[in-house]
């Protein structure tokens, strides 16, 4: 098998910073009450089946709407439906059923109708159906397509499937307690089931070039496999964002601001081929998630396996640092949603809760420190001549706001090849015109890094939000300068659909 | 630590009650910020890089140290005096104008200030350094809007009006540096001995100095830009450090010693052979701290290249067909006033409006 190499220009790779989870999974106590919001991962909020006061099974299936582009949700414990509440969570009105957990019935778990191990028989429609009723179709940005709409495309429009096997965050679940021991053989299965009912999808693996352990663990187990493609990929932010992966692996064009699933290419994770796995050979529905607590904010950063719906407040319980406050953030270090309500749950999109401290100290001539623990673009501090040392974050601006004096690590790290000092500039401003669609203002996929680099502090990644808003706000809409350029699929389904959750 | 925290919130106290004080408030809070750092929160992204405009600026002071040192050692103490009167007068202009605009004072003025005095000759009076200073920050910089809009880098602005001006202090009587033992650190003023500089022999006598001199430093010329060895040494730790973007140096550098080749075996008597180019007048300090100014220079990636290669071009042409003998400065002010064409050019090209896709166009509803 021919193992090819890509990059992309751009990107900043973060090293050894302090707080990456450990290679340790330890598996969360079930909670006392779970909260379970009826719109998670891809697709739309679904309609309730039970009402309060019913007693619900671990694995049933408590919400469903076969009308629009969704996946069923399921009672994450056994228990008693207390209360069905519209709530808001991260920005979104949603339904969300709260469920107390019967203790004595903790370890009962309702199987997903029609799973066998001896797969291979199975109609396509059949392993579409058990997938859709396990709940795995919402996985991931825009879901696993089968017959019952739970993508905005069908199984017969997905040209590729690129599965990464490795981490491009700031803080990445470890692939080696995912996929170590047994589990790798579990991941080929999930592959091939994944072939079989998309038979004409070529699937690229994609694996870091630095991670050599497991790298050789799967191209071995592969290798048998003539619809694997093994792809290396460089360990960077914001690789592991769908734009990046279509542009890197795939070597297309993307339609910025708009789902691969509309090229017909589809993105899966580690966890998501896994739960395929379980769902079709064992019946399990998801219920629960490997989850991953990183950040320095944390007294200790293992992995944990979580009933979806736990209250984030519970597992902060025992790993929260008391001396320092911290800013709790959902996914994604630098752009992730921020979580203000603790007592928000777990969801079937949730895979790392990170803290970081709040420093809002004043430090005694701060520009001049040697700076062992801090990371910088530039080679600026003694982190990058001391590469012992882990280096550390939090939440601090680290200097004053300056005007911009075009030292161009904005353009030097941006992913798109955009020039964010430039459309930043013309948004302060306020030039709000064609030139700022000309310079690809469109093609931003948010990943921050513009703001990280910034010596002058400037918000750039607001500035340049902020010029699509106003763009808009003129009739300058996205669609115009991107859908000419592209012949996309699923787009009527998919208005009125967001991933978050 | 907490001595300085007092005396500060006590001056911060007194400027806000005292009606004509309170206008220097920027001083104050300039000197607060540079002392204790900042106490803001990101909004998004969560976290920021480490790397400020301060330490931006320190890492540019840092690189032209060797240099400073140098230009002690081979011109006498005096050398420190020019420095600190650049800095004041450039400083008192600087304020003036954060005062009269109600903003921070801003950090590119301590580069500035260094650079500035770095240019001159060794002998030169010290009021013409505070008039060519305070010139240079007003009319190169402050007049744009500050730092970051300013087209032309302040140094140069400074230091061409003072050639215009003065053509007689600029231009004659090169002393010769102390070398030797402790040289100028045991002197205040500059040697009485005068020689011509090595691009000055090269044009009336086509004398070519020899490489070691040019590269420690043994031979006349500005306060700075001597001790070439510790020039290049400052410009590979800017670069290294990515404070400086290699494209600008490296084009300018490459481009003086391919054009000045081609022109030492066209006329062999107006152009100097590439070694001797590289190595003589303020070429090196030019490419390594002047023309690497990133708010004065291209920003485009490839807008770097051309302006780096227009660099090299007008340098070698005015050193050679001109009636001045070093070109280095004119060639950075032209770059510096191109620099806007150039961007413009790059993106025109750059960012052209892309082909749609005819025929299968689909209406968006």
């Amino acid at each position: 098998m021919k193992k090819k190499q890509y990059t992309f220009k751009g990107g900043y790779r973060f090293r050894r910073i302090e707080g990456c989870p450990r290679d340790m999974l330890t598996t969360q106590d079930i909670p006392n009450e779970v909260l379970i919001p009826l719109k998670q991962g891809f697709g739309m909020g679904v309609v309730s089946l039970v009402k309060e006061g019913d007693i619900v099974v671990a694995g049933q299936i408590i919400g469903r709407d076969d009308s629009n582009v969704s996946s069923p949700v399921h009672a994450s414990v056994s228990g008693v439906v207390k209360e069905i509440k519209l709530s808001n969570y991260l920005g979104h009105e949603t339904q969300i059923v709260r469920i107390s957990t019967r203790k004595d019935k903790a370890d009962d778990c309702k199987k997903v109708k029609g799973f066998t191990s001896d797969w291979a028989k199975l109609k396509n429609e059949e392993i579409e159906s058990i997938l859709y009723l396990a709940g795995v179709t919402s996985l991931d940005k825009s879901g696993i397509p089968t017959k019952f709409k739970s993508s905005i495309i069908t199984p017969k429009d997905v040209r590729s499937i690129i599965v990464p096997a490795i981490g491009f965050d700031v803080y990445n679940l470890s692939q080696e307690l995912l996929l170590g021991e047994k589990r790798v053989l579990d991941y080929i299965e999930g592959l091939r089931i994944l072939h079989a009912f998309m038979p004409q999808a070529n699937i690229y693996l994609a694996l870091s070039k630095t991670d050599m352990q497991i790298n050789e663990k799967l191209s071995e187990a592969v290798s048998q496999y003539g619809f694997i493609n093994i792809i290396s990929l460089e360990p960077k932010y914001p690789q592991g964002y769908d734009e990046m992966l279509v542009a890197t692996v795939l070597g297309e064009k993307f339609p910025f601001g708009y789902y691969a699933a509309n090229l017909g290419v589809i993105v899966l994770n580690a966890q998501t081929i896994l739960s395929v796995y379980e769902a079709v050979v064992k019946g399990k529905p998801l219920i629960e998630r490997t989850i991953a607590i990183c950040g320095p904010g944390f007294n200790d950063t293992p992995h944990l396996k979580v009933r979806i719906g736990t209250p984030i407040a519970d597992i902060l319980k025992s790993y929260l640092r008391t001396d320092v406050s911290s800013r709790i953030v959902l996914e994604n270090t630098l752009v992730g949603d921020k979580l203000t309500d603790l007592s928000l749950p777990v969801t079937k999109a949730t895979s790392k809760i990170i803290a970081l401290p709040e420093n809002n100290k004043r430090e005694f001539f701060s520009f001049l420190r040697l700076g062992v623990k801090r990371d910088a673009y530039s080679n600026t501090f003694a982190s990058s001549v001391f590469p012992f040392c882990d280096k550390t974050l939090d939440t601090n601006i680290h200097g004053e706001l300056r005007p911009c004096i075009s030292c161009n690590y904005c353009e030097e790290v941006c992913p798109v090849q955009i020039i964010p000092h430039l459309l930043g500039k013309y948004v302060k401003n306020n030039i709000i015109d064609d030139s700022l669609v000309r310079f690809k203002i469109f093609n931003c996929i948010g990943c921050g890094l513009c703001s990280y680099v910034c010596p002058s502090k400037i918000p750039l990644l607001e500035l340049i939000k902020e010029g699509e808003k106003k763009l808009a706000m003129e009739g300058i809409e996205r669609s115009s300068s991107i859908l000419p350029h592209f012949k996309l699929k699923g787009l009527k389904e998919y208005k009125g659909i967001t991933t978050k959750l | 630590m907490k001595i300085v925290r007092k005396a500060l919130d006590i001056s911060f106290k007194l400027v806000e009650k005292n009606k004509f004080l309170s206008k220097f408030k920027p001083v104050l809070t300039a000197l607060d910020g540079a002392l204790f750092g900042t106490d803001e929160l990101n909004t998004v992204p969560h976290i920021t890089d480490y790397l400020d405009i301060k330490r931006y600026m320190s890492f540019v002071i840092i690189a032209l140290l060797p240099a400073v040192a140098a230009a002690v050692y081979f011109w006498g103490l005096r050398v420190i005096l020019v420095i600190l009167v650049s800095y004041i007068a450039g400083g008192v202009v600087e304020v003036a104008f954060a005062v009269a605009r109600k903003k921070e004072i801003h950090e590119g003025f301590l580069v500035t200030g260094l650079i500035f005095p770095l240019l001159l000759p060794p002998s030169i009076p010290l009021w013409v350094v505070a008039l060519g200073v305070m010139f240079g920050v007003f009319f190169g910089k402050e007049v744009f809007g500050g730092t970051g809009k300013n087209i032309f880098n302040p140094a140069i602005v400074g230091r061409i009006f003072l050639t215009i001006c003065f053509p007689l202090i600029m231009t004659v009587g090169w002393p010769k540096p102390y070398i030797g033992g402790l040289g100028g650190f045991s002197k205040f003023g500059v040697d009485a001995i005068t020689a011509a500089t090595p691009l000055n022999a090269f044009r009336s006598e086509n004398v070519l100095a020899s490489f070691s001199d040019l590269l420690f430093g043994f031979s006349g010329g500005c306060i700075g830009e001597v001790f070439r060895l510790g020039i290049i040494l400052g410009g590979i730790f800017l670069i290294i450090t990515r404070i400086v973007n290699w494209r600008i140096p490296f084009s300018y550098l490459a481009s003086v010693a391919i054009f000045s080749l081609i022109g030492n075996n066209l006329a062999p008597l107006k152009f100097a052979p590439p070694s001797f180019q590289l190595l003589t007048g303020g070429l090196l300090f030019g490419a390594m701290f002047m023309a690497t100014d990133p708010v004065t220079s291209p920003f485009t990636k490839e807008g770097k290249w051309v302006g780096g290669i227009l660099l090299g071009l007008l340098t070698v042409l005015i050193r050679a067909l001109s009636g001045y003998v070093e070109g280095v400065m004119f060639s950075i002010l032209l770059m510096n006033a191109f620099a806007p064409l150039i961007d413009h050019v790059v993106l025109a090209v750059k960012y052209k409006e892309p082909k749609k896709v005819t025929g299968k166009l689909k209406p968006t509803t």
